[in-house]
């Protein structure tokens, strides 16, 4: 049987008028590394306070380990937390910092000293007990806070955009940290961010979320690969093509145009009006028709970047107005087309992913 | 060096001469052993010795600081309670609440002190120790409050919520993480709002009763009645080195602030 660490059940919020999170039901593993991304505003944080119990939900129920914590206080709940802005205390050192909990919690001064000692070691501060908190850098005062949170040994660690204050560099550095602390102290994790990359290199599974509504939760190659929405589709990765039509069935997806494409298979779409998405990097272009059967569009090419790892191609089609085409850079000897060469694309069926058709496609606010 | 920098540097040692200079003569003939006002004559601490002596200067000390302790408990609870409402929550008249608090400190003090007298008259309350203590918490509150309001602004919220989920309950969050990040504002507010009842004369001279003389009042009866003497000298000079203790205290307080 598995064991859930985090069980959110039929959890909703309102702040007046807004639904901030819109019946979200969740389950987390234990052990595992889960994120929950979305763009600001989304509801990815009240979630994330919901579980410490820092909001109380309106309707729902909150389960830590299997048990109701609902209305359980936050210092009653074996939670750790990474705040956004860290929130470590000003006034003490590194070492209260990362005592606090345990002198909360009655522990004796030796053991107090053990543990603090043994969580340097595990976030690579050793020696740091007596440094004041404005001494530290950003990084260092990263893993002060991680020190502290973990320090209690919680059930579930919960961190809130931690890494947003930091620059790029630090950042990874510290993803990778993350990671590797996570397996050493083999806690669970659940991780909020607006940043994809963060989410993708850290998790195990992902919630993607907006306007307060879960939209798929999965690994990250499944959501990258296999979005079950435009929303997902568009909000993660780089970029990604739509061409809207009717799926026939069959792998058979009728553009607009009366063109038929070969997709993967998706029978709730059949006969219905449909989107396919396309990632750039999966079509395929030249300066020649492909063989019969393989998919087949003729187009002009609009624009070419060169961006070093790879060449992006912006290509005018009848099946859409715009379809973007990354093709890698693996040899000085490749073909690059130029503006208004005409030019033949494809891909694999399994490529095209059919997508239920939205009249209004949320906007995805992508954000760094 | 450009002739504006000269400029410049004249006029900040002028500026700092008409401040200090006083202060330091007040200083220098606090030790003189005449009563000659012009000349510097010798050495002495004989001045010190009378005034030590002096049975209503002692009084007169300690009803000023009894009166300061007062007010400036009184001044900072009320200033933190006000301060906490201000930065933390949303009501209706705020602003205006957050205007009416820092208008005293504009209001000129005779206005004050002469309004206060004829309210304590029209109520009836009869001139007491107290009502120069709340004739000073009316303009005391206006000083602590600007200083624990900054103090307040700047401070995090997100450190009660982190010290609830490292498992301190309200009590404990209040004593072990609020008050001690606030307290450096705290005590600031604390020692201006002493210093500020402490040397304050407009206010005591109106609302005190007969016969009750905080130091500065004292001060100024001896100058009434006898003229400027060395002994007016010394007493000022004891004054003088207090309120700079406390400035001193201050300015260093704002170095781990």
């Amino acid at each position: 049987m598995i064991k859930y660490s985090v069980e959110l059940e039929n959890i909703t919020k309102r702040f007046g008028q807004v639904v901030a999170v819109n019946n979200v039901s969740l389950r987390i593993k234990e052990n595992e590394f889960f994120s929950l991304l979305g763009p600001s505003g989304c509801g990815k944080t009240t979630t994330l306070r919901i579980i410490a119990g820092l909001e109380k939900p309106d309707t729902g129920v909150v389960k830590l380990h299997g048990q109701d914590v609902t209305y359980i206080p936050t210092h009653k709940r074996n939670i750790g937390m990474v705040f956004q802005h860290l929130a470590l205390f000003p006034h003490m050192d590194v070492y209260e910092n990362i005592a606090f909990g345990l002198r909360m919690r009655g522990f004796s001064d030796n053991d107090i000293s053990r543990r603090v000692k043994r969580m340097l070691e595990v976030v690579r501060l050793p020696g740091f007990e007596r440094r004041k908190i404005n001494q530290l850098s950003g990084g260092q005062q990263q893993r002060v806070a991680l020190a502290r949170a973990l320090v209690m040994e919680p059930e579930v660690l919960l961190l809130d955009e931690p890494l947003g204050a930091l620059d790029l560099k630090i950042r990874q550095e510290m993803m990778v940290e993350l990671k590797r602390i996570q397996r050493e102290v083999g806690t669970t994790f659940v991780y909020v961010t607006h940043d994809q990359n963060e989410a993708m290199v850290m998790s195990d599974r992902i919630a993607v979320m907006n306007e307060g509504v879960i939209q798929q939760v999965d690994s990250p190659d499944t959501i990258y690969m296999r979005p079950k929405n435009i929303f997902v589709a568009s909000f993660i990765g780089e970029q990604i093509n739509f061409i809207e039509g009717v799926y026939k069935g069959n792998q058979e997806f009728e553009a607009k145009g009366g063109m038929v494409l070969r997709v993967s298979d998706n029978p709730d779409a059949i006969n219905k009006k449909s989107v396919i998405a396309i990632r750039p990097e999966r079509i395929m272009i030249g300066d020649k028709a492909p063989p019969r059967g393989m998919n087949s569009v003729e187009g002009r090419v609009e624009m070419m970047v060169f961006k070093g790892s790879s060449i992006e191609y912006r290509i005018s089609a009848n099946i859409s107005d715009e379809i973007i085409v990354f093709v890698p850079n693996i040899s000085p000897t490749m073909k690059m087309y130029k503006i208004g060469e005409k030019v033949y694309l494809t891909w694999d069926p399994e490529a095209g992913i059919v997508l239920p058709f939205e009249s209004k496609p949320a906007e995805p606010r992508k954000i760094g | 060096m450009s002739k504006s920098d000269v400029i410049l540097k004249i006029y900040t040692i002028l500026l700092l001469g008409i401040i200090y200079v006083p202060i330091g003569v007040l200083i220098v003939f606090s030790f003189n052993n005449s009563r000659n006002r012009a000349v510097f004559t010798g050495f002495t601490l004989e001045n010190y010795y009378r005034l030590l002596a002096d049975e209503r200067v002692w009084s007169s000390f300690y009803n000023s600081i009894w009166v300061a302790i007062v007010v400036t408990i009184a001044s900072v609870f009320f200033a933190i309670l006000l301060s906490y409402a201000v930065t933390r929550y949303d009501f209706k008249g705020k602003d205006i609440l957050d205007m009416l608090l820092l208008i005293p400190i504009i209001i000129p003090e005779i206005v004050e002190a002469l309004t206060l007298l004829l309210f304590f008259i029209i109520i009836g309350i009869p001139l007491s120790p107290w009502t120069i203590i709340i004739g000073h918490i009316a303009f005391d509150i206006s000083f602590a409050y600007l200083v624990i309001k900054a103090r307040m602004a700047g401070y995090d919220p997100q450190y009660e919520e982190a010290a609830r989920t490292l498992g301190a309950d309200e009590l404990k969050t209040f004593f072990r993480v609020t008050l001690p990040i606030l307290l450096p504002g705290i005590i600031a507010a604390s020692l201006i709002a002493f210093v500020e009842s402490y040397d304050d004369f407009i206010k005591s001279y109106f609302t005190r009763p007969g016969g009750f003389s905080t130091l500065p009042v004292h001060i100024w009866s001896m100058a009434s009645r006898r003229g400027v003497t060395v002994d007016l000298n010394a007493l000022a000079t004891i004054v003088v080195i207090i309120a700079i203790f406390f400035a001193y205290i201050r300015i260093k307080m704002e170095r781990w602030m």
